[in-house]
């Protein structure tokens, strides 16, 4: 199993820790985010998936500092190249926003500013953070170089978003997000709303530009088949925890949360034709999560231990940790039980 | 997209053309629906009201050929359509020998100057006003001020002008409470007189603008609250754009468009409001002419200047649906 | 490393729930929750309730005062003229009398008397002409939203022109040959253009509903489209049709005013409006008998703030994010 990620590099740039978002309703705060920390690295690509209502997307507004009320951040820190985010002033985070964090948004079909041209859009991000630009000239390479990198011809320049195809304006969202060479990249779900086959031409369009600009890049999916092909490492969130991250070769190869096993399992395939095993949904009310592991309702070998203690994650080898009981050392046999049913069911 | 462009350019065309023909078709048709001879009834009102009428002869004869009351009803029609075409509203019983257009010639350009001064003020002041009340930077102070500015909204503006004369005309004369510009001045290019204009004009402006400027607060505020829920607003967010860039080029911009199509629609309201305000202050407007037609027992001066108010009710709608896509890049006029 | 957990070894994953049922959740934060519980019902609008109480008292009070007072009062010669409000006086010096205590005006009508007779008529009036307006409006919204096609074309137009033109000029054209006429009759003239408002707002809300997602799947299920009129939209659009009610309410009885105050209202018996025309022909204002005007000015502007609330109580009601934005 190659440990070699792709760039190699070893810094960290954007360090997430203990991060908390609730979300007020009258009839209690709903826990989006619960307490979920993890590590980008410099050039890196991470995968963060999970079905919907998991949390990953608040989790990237909480990084973006986009939380849209009644959600709001109970605690955490987020460092972004040793900045804290959650320490910033207003006008200090209004600068710090898409040179440090930029997004690629979910729903591009209506990101785009619709009364304005989409130079004007990619201008005004330009303009905002590097101040008028005198050499106007200059200005249209700039953007006609974005325009090359994302694969959008020029005559779209001095379009208006509604003349765009939903590819074409998704790609917009990626060239004004790299536009500033920012430090790390979120893209929401940027591939969800097209079809299939666009997905993989913005996919990959996706992974070129970070390629070619040198960015850091958190992608945010539910499609598995999609993301083992574009990212380095994976992180599984499940009910607003994270509850394994490790590179995609292991998670694939190897899954070890019982919740991953599904998710896995449940990536059709057409050599074999299998029932789906995962159930929908999250079955526990989101206000009131049960104790201890918050997968156990679900869990198909869970115990009652489970309901004792919330699962630290366990480092099960070099870089792949997993919040699962089964995972510490202490109940070593019950793990090499639970994996043999799994084996031979 | 291409079905707006043509489209709708022959589509307000349609509507513009039909609301005049509809009009003048009312005003055919009205003075038959009454009872008895509608022409001979209203001279002899008029004889009576006045007790002798100058150049009556002159004005029956005229009626009489302008209505052809001796030709088959379809024949009537097309002349009345013809004269009205061009122009030819008749004599004013009550201002002979002045015709009706000479009369509205003279009027229309007050109310224009008063209803479009009065627009721009509320349309500016009650924008800016919604937007600054749903802007989440706006001082606390200010998005207190703001509702209570517009406690008079929904108000008729007639009845403002009531106040407003009798506040500031009489309690504290600060301002003229009759006519459009000073006693024995002469209508010139001055600055005496254009300043005169405005002081006359200030309380009709304001009776029409105090009424109006909060709906257009509260429908901007509504449109803004919409806008701050759209994909883009969260996306202007994570650009770190400025806050005062966003607010006009994000959010007015793009509220303003609903704004404009409802006034284009209000018009009509509008024009209803001013002449009842020109009436209370004696401005020398259509609607002081109107009701000089009432007061007279002039039913050619009614009619005429109804007319003339429709159909600039009606351009003035047109107009604004032919701005309206050069703001709105979704709606273009050439085709494409 | 012991696996010091004392199960029983069976197989995992079974009848989980009952296995844990005793276990108490842990309770979530519960932060900004109080804040948030006033908006559960949407109908406790302080707006809504704050218009509804003032029409609510203005009617209560014109009970009372029919009740209570003599109304023939509201007749001319049916009092002296020109007298104050109790404790003023008139620009003849004399004092306001407690058998008037409004004032008069100058052919003798006592001002509570008039308030309680024109009042209601002039409330009236917009009832009728809204409530006519409305039923059209909401046959030919629906026709237009449903049917499409030519009669959707042509239902535009008529709304479109019938927008365009200033509605007071063509009614003072009619009342300026029909000699005199009475509140029904001016009601239904009014009706004749209050149809179009409410005829474009609801073929918009028709539209929209129909293109949205439970009209749709009712749609898909072979729901007839009787049915889905009555049972999908009717519903839901109700605070629609409720705040365009009082939209149209208050168009009506601006018109009506707006008539009066030319002097082509109803005049035997007054309402509010004719009243205020009669105050100005007889330059009220010039001999200081404020409460003349200022007394019906004063209640139709409470009327009219007071329609004004209800209905942005009602958009706020119908539209949640109005709701929230507050």
């Amino acid at each position: 199993m190659s440990e070699q990620k792709s760039n190699g590099s070893d810094r960290v740039v954007l360090s997430v820790d203990n991060l908390r978002i609730h979300y007020a309703t009258p009839q209690g705060d709903v826990i989006a985010v619960s307490d979920i920390s993890f590590n980008l690295y410099e050039g890196e690509t991470l995968g963060l998936v999970g079905e919907s209502g998991c949390g990953k997307s608040t989790t990237a507004y909480g990084i973006l500092q986009l939380v849209q009320p009644p959600g709001y951040i109970v605690h955490g820190s987020i460092e972004v190249d040793g900045t804290e985010v959650l320490n910033l002033e207003e006008e200090e985070l209004r600068k710090f926003r898409w040179t440090g964090l930029s997004l690629i948004p979910q729903g591009a079909m209506n990101s785009l500013n619709p009364t304005m041209r989409v130079k004007d859009q990619i201008i005004d991000v330009i303009e905002s953070h590097e101040g008028k630009q005198k050499d106007r000239e200059a200005l249209r390479e700039r953007i006609f170089e974005l325009f090359q990198n994302v694969g959008l011809p020029n005559r779209i320049y001095n379009m208006y978003p509604h003349e765009l195809s939903g590819g074409m304006k998704q790609r917009v969202c990626i060239a004004m997000g790299v536009a500033l060479h920012p430090t790390v990249v979120i893209a929401d779900e940027a591939t969800s709303a097209l079809d299939v086959v666009v997905q993989r031409i913005v996919a990959q369009t996706l992974v070129n530009v970070k390629d070619e600009i040198g960015v850091s890049l958190i992608v945010i999916g539910h499609d598995m088949g999609l993301l083992a092909q574009i990212v380095d490492r994976i992180a599984v969130m499940y009910a607003g925890k994270m509850v394994e991250i490790a590179p995609v070769e292991n998670v694939y190869a190897n899954p070890l949360h019982p919740y991953t096993q599904l998710l896995i399992d449940s990536i059709p395939s057409i050599k074999e034709r299998k029932p789906l095993k995962i159930t929908e949904g999250i079955t526990h009310d989101p206000r009131n999560p049960p104790s201890g592991c918050i997968f156990r309702l679900r869990c198909p070998f869970a115990w009652e231990h489970c309901a004792l203690e919330e699962p630290p994650p366990f480092i099960v080898d070099d870089k792949h940790e997993v919040a699962c009981h089964l995972y510490d050392a202490q109940f070593e046999e019950r793990r090499t039980n639970a994996l043999a049913t799994l084996a031979n069911p | 997209m291409g079905s707006f462009s043509l489209n709708y350019l022959l589509r307000r065309l349609l509507v513009f053309f039909l609301t005049i023909w509809v009009a003048a078709t009312l005003m055919f048709i009205i003075p038959r629906l009454a009872p008895g001879d509608p022409i001979g009834a209203m001279i002899a009102r008029m004889a009576q009201f006045e007790g002798f009428v100058e150049g009556a002869d002159l004005i029956i004869e005229s009626w009489r050929k302008r209505f052809g009351l001796d030709d088959p009803i379809h024949v009537q029609y097309l002349n009345y359509l013809g004269n009205t075409l061009r122009l030819d509203l008749g004599y004013s019983m009550g201002n002979f020998p002045a015709t009706v257009t000479e009369l509205v010639g003279r009027a229309l350009p007050w109310t224009i100057g008063l209803i479009g001064i009065s627009t721009i003020i509320f349309f500016t002041v009650g924008n800016l006003c919604g937007a600054l009340l749903a802007w989440y930077r706006t001082p606390k102070l200010l998005k207190l001020m703001i509702p209570i500015s517009m406690s008079f909204t929904s108000v008729p503006p007639a009845l403002l002008s009531l106040l407003l004369v009798y506040i500031f005309g009489f309690k504290l004369p600060l301002f003229p409470i009759v006519g459009s510009y000073g006693r024995g001045m002469v209508p010139e290019l001055s600055p005496e007189f254009l300043g005169s204009v405005l002081y006359h004009g200030f309380l009709p402006a304001m009776s029409i603008v105090l009424a109006t400027f909060g709906f257009w607060a509260l429908g901007m505020r509504g449109m803004m609250v919409t806008i701050e829920g759209e994909d883009y607003m969260i996306l202007a967010q994570a650009k770190g754009l400025k806050p005062f860039y966003v607010l006009y080029r994000y959010m007015i911009r793009n509220a303003i468009l609903p704004q404009m199509t409802a006034l284009a629609v209000s018009i009509g309201t509008l024009i209803n409001g001013s002449v009842l305000v020109e009436i209370m202050f004696t401005y020398n407007g259509m609607g002081s002419l109107i009701y000089s037609g009432i007061n007279t027992l002039d039913f050619g001066l009614i009619q005429g200047t109804a007319l003339i108010l429709i159909v600039s009710s009606a351009l003035a709608t047109l107009i604004i649906d032919l701005t309206y896509p050069l703001i709105d890049p979704r709606i273009s006029l050439e085709g494409r | 490393m012991a696996d010091s957990s004392s199960s029983s070894g069976g197989p995992p994953g079974k009848d989980l729930d009952s296995r844990y049922a005793g276990l108490a959740p842990v309770a979530g934060g519960t932060k900004k929750a109080g804040a948030l519980n006033r908006f559960d019902n949407p109908w406790l609008n302080w707006k809504f309730l704050a218009g509804a109480s003032i029409i609510g008292l203005i009617f209560f009070f014109v009970f009372l005062g029919n009740l209570f007072w003599d109304t023939e009062l509201a007749l001319a010669a049916s009092s002296p003229l020109n007298m104050p409000p109790v404790g003023f006086t008139n620009w003849r010096g004399q004092e306001g009398i407690p058998e008037h205590p409004l004032g008069t005006e100058n052919s003798g009508r006592d001002m509570l008397a008039l308030i309680i007779v024109g009042t209601p008529r002039t409330i009236g009036v917009g009832v009728i002409a809204a409530s006519i307006g409305m039923c059209v409006g909401i046959i030919l919204g629906f026709l237009s939203g449903f049917v499409g096609g030519w009669v959707d074309d042509v239902i535009r137009l008529a709304t479109d022109v019938t927008i365009t033109i200033p509605s007071l000029l063509v009614l003072v054209v009619i009342q300026s040959v029909l000699p005199s006429i009475s509140l029904v009759t001016m009601a239904l003239l009014i009706s004749m253009f209050a149809w179009a408002t409410p005829t474009r707002y609801i073929r918009a809300q028709v539209l929209s509903m129909r293109e949205s997602g439970y009209v749709q799947m009712a749609r898909l299920s072979g729901v007839p489209t009787r049915d889905i009129m009555y049972r999908e939209i009717m519903p839901n659009l109700l605070p629609y049709l409720a705040a365009s009610y009082i939209g149209n309410m208050t168009g009506a009885i601006l018109a009506a005013v707006g008539l009066e105050l030319l002097g082509l209202g109803p005049q035997r018996i007054p309402s509010l409006g004719v009243s205020i025309f009669f105050s100005i022909e007889a330059a009220a204002l010039l001999r200081n008998m404020w409460w003349w005007w200022g007394i019906p000015t004063v209640i139709l502007a409470v009327v009219f703030i007071a329609l004004l609330l209800i209905n942005l109580g009602l958009d706020e009601i119908a539209n949640p994010r109005l709701r929230k934005a507050n």
